[in-house]
């Protein structure tokens, strides 16, 4: 879902580097485990829910918060993008694309562009107006340094179906037992035709 | 903003530190170990206890009453994951399974040793479907083809325990309802297709990740089913416990109560108690430490698993602390991994297995050279992995205290309404008050964790001294490699525990 855009050299050196300074380290803040969607009100408690997600690719720490946490099909909603440097915590200043496709099974999976956005106040505000309920993918995409880079998020509009784990498990456990059912038949029978033949 | 909980006070880690030293050093000192006095309890020898124990052991009912709670309980879980709110503290699905099943299993092991076993839903589940026992006959519908030699180890419920530790916390299971939900429904799968193609419960025996670590836990626990009188045993030709009669199923796991003696394997579930036609079969109570320092038999894959109950239990610590983001985030940055951080994650995973593992191996590999290599490595190796045991022990349950007694709060509020529906996540007032609301008092928490740690490291002592007596009769001073191991591993994890800790949800 997430796709790693980054250099990848001189690695055992880094990491050696690493482990040191990493044993060195004195404890530091903690916050939101990266990449998982974390939910909770805003600071005015009247408003509903959001969804937000830390996460951080290359040299950026990228947070995207979706208001409201659970959006319908035809309700207005908005998507925020809040990216700054590792190092040195600037704001990234170079404008963000939003893309969405449909993640669903056995669907239509066309990426469409929502809107591309520039920074305001440190925040990207990209709204959106779904029709149906499903499983979406929003793709951010920006370049800085001369690089590109792309992250995905889940957006989930409406109720979620979830009959298929329920019928694959199920599915799956029958299947085994069928099979197990006509081996047994089968030995039963294998068995019933060697009785035979010893009698005879 | 995410909270944490205070660790232990300073003052609990100077007692602590206190009791080691001075308890270690006498250990090196003192002379050869006591004999091991044998004095154990039968339960139902007592007219308190006799009532309750042969009310769950002797009829079928009350144990499958308790199952039938549990298997709807565990339905109810999947129900609210894959229907009920993504938000993970007002869902049942996670607070149910992972701050109140998962982190109670161990402190229960303490007491009631591989209760759970008996009642465990996947275990019930695959049963009602691959062996159901209907009122007209018994159908079933397994292949019962012998589990091939290459599985008969823990070695698979090991890599399970590994890969069941890396959904837990690096891809973060216990804060999605909906994957929580998934789980549960691959673990029945699992045993389902486990028991319908091997006889006996394969999958409890060398697949189940949850019991084996109960198992192996249970080594510790005051409580054993053992035959009241091994002569009877001893002149017992049917072995009803091992074979099963008519009316009640053959061990699960394959035991022979007559030379059982260790927990490890055994799933509680009492078929011995009911199929013994002597009636000479009883849960008993035991001083905790005997099965470890002496009657627990080594072996070369079981040695494998008390080292990873060991590395897994202080990685999940690890993992909690408020530093351990920062160190993934700048360790992806070296190795540019991004997203969830996932690849950061297996890494530290897979370090944080290989140190205590290279640790155990060089003081094993450096007593053997101080005692003159009248042992083999292998042997040593095994022999000693017994001491991992109750460092691994006391600080899980230390841990899972803290989630149980700080984080179960909320249990009334999600069984009242389990999907969660309609409601907000927690304000950061709910978050505070949560924080002080607590299940028994701050100070009492931190007296039972520091009491546990002393407790761990005086098992661990024993088992050294008895089990170091009889491999390396001479060894005296040059025990102190193993010593040096087990402060080490004990005072990290006490370290740990003095730490502020993530709270989970």
């Amino acid at each position: 879902m997430y796709y790693p855009v980054k250099k990848f050299k001189n690695i055992f050196y880094r990491m050696t580097v690493l482990t040191l300074a990493l044993l060195l380290s004195a404890n530091v803040f903690a916050h939101h485990v990266l990449g998982r969607p974390a939910y909770s009100l805003n600071e005015d408690s009247n408003t509903p829910p959001s969804m937000q997600v830390e996460t951080q690719i290359g040299k950026y720490f990228v947070t995207y918060m979706i208001f409201p946490a659970f959006p319908k099909p035809g309700e207005k909603g908005r998507i925020n993008i809040y990216a700054s440097r590792i190092d040195s915590g600037d704001t990234l200043a170079s404008p963000i694309t939003f893309l969405v496709r449909n993640d669903g099974w056995f669907v239509d999976k066309t990426e469409e562009v929502l809107g591309t956005q520039d920074v305001y106040d440190g925040v990207y505000r990209q709204g959106f107006v779904f029709k149906q309920n499903g499983s979406y993918i929003i793709t951010a995409k920006f370049e800085a340094d001369g690089e590109p880079y792309s992250i995905d998020f889940p957006l989930q509009i409406g109720e979620s179906t979830s009959m298929l784990p329920i019928g694959v498990a199920l599915g799956s456990i029958v299947l085994v037992l069928v099979a197990v059912n006509i081996v047994q038949r089968k030995r039963l029978m294998r068995e019933k035709i060697q009785d035979t033949r010893n009698d005879a | 903003m995410t909270m944490t909980h205070p660790g232990l006070p300073e003052l609990w880690g100077y007692l602590v530190w206190g009791f080691m030293l001075v308890f270690g050093l006498w250990s090196l000192m003192a002379g050869t170990p006591h004999e091991l006095q044998r004095r154990t309890l039968n339960l139902e020898a007592f007219c308190l206890t006799r009532p309750l124990v042969q009310f769950f052991t002797r009829s079928l009912w009350p144990l499958w009453l308790l199952k039938l709670v549990v298997v709807i309980l565990f339905l109810l879980v999947i129900v609210a994951g894959l229907y009920g709110s993504p938000i993970a503290e007002r869902n049942l699905a996670t607070v149910l399974t992972w701050n109140i099943w998962w982190a109670g299993l161990i402190v229960s092991v303490f007491f009631l040793g591989s209760a759970w076993c008996a009642v465990c839903p996947w275990d019930t589940l695959a049963g009602w479907m691959v062996r159901p026992r209907l009122w007209f006959a018994r159908i079933n519908n397994s292949l019962d083809l012998k589990v091939p030699r290459y599985l008969r180890s823990v070695w698979p419920a090991l890599l399970m325990f590994i890969g069941l530790t890396w959904l837990e916390l690096g891809v973060g299971v216990t804060t999605s309802p909906y994957a929580t939900a998934l789980l549960s429904l691959l673990m029945v799968v699992l045993a389902t297709l486990s028991m319908a193609l091997f006889r006996n419960r394969a999958f409890c025996r060398y697949i189940c990740p949850v019991g084996r670590t109960v198992g192996f836990y249970s080594q510790l626990a005051p409580v054993e089913l053992r035959p009241i009188d091994a002569d009877v045993c001893a002149a017992c030709t049917t072995l009803e416990c091992y074979n099963g009669s008519d009316k009640v199923d053959p061990c699960p796991t394959q035991l022979v109560m007559g030379s059982l003696t260790q927990n490890t394997y055994c799933t509680s579930c009492g078929n011995c108690v009911r199929s013994c036609p002597q009636q000479n079969v009883s849960w008993r109570l035991r001083p905790p430490s005997h099965e470890a320092v002496a009657d627990a038999r080594p072996h070369w894959d079981e040695a494998w698993f008390m080292l990873g109950l060991l590395a897994l239990t202080a990685f999940h610590g690890l993992t909690m602390m408020p530093f351990w983001e920062q160190w993934m985030s700048a360790f992806a940055q070296q190795i540019g991994d991004s997203g969830q951080l996932l690849v950061s994650f297996s890494v530290g995973l897979f370090i944080s297995l290989l140190l205590p593992v290279l640790l155990y191996a060089l003081t094993i590999f450096v007593l053997r050279h101080l005692n003159g290599r009248q042992v083999g490595f292998r042997s040593l190796f095994t022999g000693m992995v017994f001491i991992t045991l109750p460092l691994a022990f006391v600080y899980h349950i230390a841990h899972n205290l803290n989630h149980l007694v700080r984080e179960g709060v909320g249990l009334v509020e999600v069984f009242m309404n389990p999907l969660g529906s309609g409601f907000a996540p927690l304000s950061m007032a709910e978050k505070h008050q949560r924080h002080f609301d607590m299940l028994i008092s701050q100070d009492a928490l931190f007296v039972i964790q520091g009491l546990l740690m002393m407790f761990g490291f005086w098992l661990a002592i024993k088992v050294l001294r008895h089990r170091g007596q009889r491999l390396l009769p001479q060894a005296g001073w040059r025990m102190l490699p193993v010593l040096v191991f087990i402060i080490a591993v004990n005072g990290f994890h006490l370290w740990l525990l003095m730490q502020p800790m993530v709270m989970r949800m």
